[in-house]
């Protein structure tokens, strides 16, 4: 890949080329090494939905990183964040290797919190049960599960009075979505896999949630991984932002973000923010065109 | 004029999936009733000799409801129904018993599934009228060959019905219970079961209502001794030509229906309040004789929840 050296667009600034976990002196939170994932190998209908795809997340220090992917419609996004959580049938990956703090994702685990798109609220456990389902699954005593359960639901600006004992049905998606998030961090995941949770809100409700997610992300320290197609959501909440290309997809490029410095709607009307956002539209516009 | 106030009326009662109001529910229902008592009157009024349809045929309204004082005390209708109702139920639990669990297991292991999908498709094409006379065979002339018939015919329905309830719970529900640390048989238990139970229940209330008609078949199969029950009596009515007993008991049978389906309702809306709203008596009932079990799983697996303790920041590779 021949690219001009890092670039300064904005906020961002693009890496000459994506980073390889051989370049990464930090610990790994999360590599692929040439991570290839076929679906129905063998078969009349198989397609090669990611290629050759490597990559390194750094852990940090004090702190988890923001990453969020970006890339046209049926690039291979969610193909990447399924094998991380070790989901089937994206998990195994047909050739390479996924690696999680270093060891090779063998399946699913709480390590690895999910949130997904659609609203999977547990429908026949009412608010609480469903944030308090991990807790109940590691056979946490009642009491302190229920008490843990509150202060998430209220942390996540739900009611707890009100809304602790309503059931999924009567929640609006935005309260569907603050239950599952909130049901992900009460259980302080190592790393948070996101598959655009705020694909189905209102853009208000989007920036309340990003601003809310920040202050969130925070505070538990994990590594987020974060699906969107909103360009604006991933400049705003990313401290890295990969490109996809199209499928089979590979990522095409690495962009380091500088961190926000206020609110999602204020940061939206700033210059630099807005010539980062530019700048990768353009790009995600050439590739969709040459689909 | 005219034609507008028919369109508006149409418009009105013939609204695409509009729901009725209950009262105005329980109304329609009324004049359905009225108006086949109606015509069952027309056609069997006046004497016996001038009306539409002969008394040989359809006796007249009066005439089977004067016949109910005899069905209900000579014939001790109660416990005819009783003991119909108590041979249908127990086998019908049995099946759930053994159906359910199997069923389950069958709709969570795709291999069991195929393993036991030979039987299941035996079970559910098996012919009834040949399976009567095998339980009587197996099991002699007692009880014992109804309940074993009910539990025959309908337990491979169970099966397949949880098995299938099980399959249509939505993928993205095991991912999420796997992504929060549930293990398979917690995903089993908190996730499939209780997201595929109101499917299964509705299901099963159904075939009950199915069983009920069939119990009537195996009694109707005379054997040396009295047996009793429904099917027994109206066994007895046809062979003595008593054509209005018969009539009665065509319509006791479904008013018994009609009740137990309401309670099952009662029940299926108590269990599943997320579903169908109220305050879900028997789910909190349910929940309560838990919680002791529970807590005793608590005690004896309880490992510290990282987010309790500080180790999600000691854990980090430094
Ligand atoms: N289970 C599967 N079996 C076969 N093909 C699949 C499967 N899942 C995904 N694909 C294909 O792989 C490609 C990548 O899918 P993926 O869901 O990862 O895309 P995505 O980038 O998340 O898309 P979107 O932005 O629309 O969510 C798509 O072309 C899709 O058709
Ligand atoms: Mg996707």
């Amino acid at each position: 890949m021949s690219q001009s050296p890092a670039q300064v667009v904005g906020m961002g600034t693009v890496l000459d080329h994506v980073r390889t976990p051989q370049e990464v002196a930090l610990p790994h939170v999360v590599e692929f090494r040439n991570v290839t994932k076929t679906y129905n190998a063998g078969k009349a209908d198989e397609f090669t939905a990611i290629r050759d795809v490597t990559f390194v997340v750094e852990d940090v220090v004090g702190k988890g990183e923001f990453i969020c992917v970006l890339g046209p419609s049926g690039c291979g996004k969610s193909t990447i964040l399924r094998s991380i959580a070790g989901l089937e049938p994206q998990h195994p990956a047909t050739s390479g290797e996924v690696l999680v703090l270093g060891q090779p994702v063998v399946g699913p685990g709480s390590d690895r919190g999910m949130v997904f798109q659609d609203y999977t609220s547990f429908d026949h456990r009412t608010v609480l049960e469903n944030v308090t389902f991990g807790l109940e699954c590691l056979h946490t005593p009642r009491r302190q599960r229920d008490e843990l359960g509150r202060e998430w639901i209220h942390k996540m600006g739900l009611n707890v009075a009100t809304d602790a004992h309503k059931y999924p049905h009567e929640l609006s998606g935005g309260m569907r979505q603050r239950v599952a998030i909130a049901r992900t961090l009460i259980l302080k995941p190592r790393i948070i896999l996101m598959d655009e949770p705020f694909g189905a809100l209102d853009p208000l409700t989007r920036l309340n949630m990003q601003d809310l997610l920040v202050k969130l992300w925070k505070e538990v320290q994990a590594t987020v991984f974060f699906i969107t197609h909103s360009i604006e959501e991933a400049v705003f909440l990313g401290d890295r932002v990969y490109l996809m290309s199209n499928s089979p997809g590979t990522i095409l490029e690495e962009l380091k973000i500088e961190p926000a410095t206020s609110s999602a709607n204020e940061m939206q009307r700033q210059p630099k923010f807005l010539e980062a956002v530019y700048y990768i539209r353009d790009k995600i516009t050439k590739l969709e065109s040459n689909q | 004029m005219n034609s507008s106030f028919l369109d508006r009326l149409l418009r009105n009662w013939l609204t695409l999936r509009r729901p009725v109001s209950r009262l105005q529910a329980i109304g329609l229902g009324v004049a359905c009733i009225l108006l086949c008592l109606t015509g069952w009157w027309l056609l069997t009024q006046g004497a016996a000799e001038s009306r539409l349809v002969g008394p040989l045929t359809l006796p007249s309204p009066a005439e089977t409801f004067s016949k109910f004082s005899e069905l209900w005390n000579d014939f001790a209708l109660t416990r005819n129904v009783l003991v119909t109702l108590r041979r249908v139920s127990i086998g019908f639990a049995l099946a759930l018993m053994i159906g359910i669990p199997i069923g389950v297991t069958a709709g969570c292991f795709p291999r069991i599934h195929a393993f036991l999908s030979p039987l299941i498709m035996i079970g559910r094409n098996v012919p009834l009228a040949a399976v009567l006379p095998l339980m009587i065979f197996i099991f002699g002339a007692g009880e014992k060959n109804k309940v074993m018939f009910i539990f025959v015919a309908s337990v491979a329905f169970v099966i397949s019905d949880a098995a299938r309830a099980i399959m249509d719970v939505s993928a993205r529900y095991i991912d999420t219970a796997y992504t929060l640390g549930a293990s398979r048989w917690q995903t089993i238990s908190k996730v499939l079961v209780p997201l595929a139970a109101p499917t299964i229940f509705s299901a099963c209330r159904q075939m009950f209502g199915l069983a009920f008609g069939y119990i009537m078949l195996a009694e109707s199969i005379k054997i040396a001794d009295e047996v009793g029950g429904l099917g027994y009596q109206i066994q007895i009515f046809q062979r003595r030509g008593f054509r209005e007993h018969i009539y009665l008991i065509i319509l006791v049978i479904p008013m018994v229906a009609l009740v137990i389906d309401q309670v099952l309702a009662w029940i299926q809306r108590q269990l599943f309040p997320h579903l169908y709203g109220g305050d879900g008596m028997l789910r909190s009932l349910v929940r309560i004789t838990v919680i002791p079990w529970e807590s005793l799983k608590s005690l004896i697996f309880y490992r510290t929840p990282v987010s309790l303790s500080s180790a999600a920041t000691e854990e980090r590779p430094k």
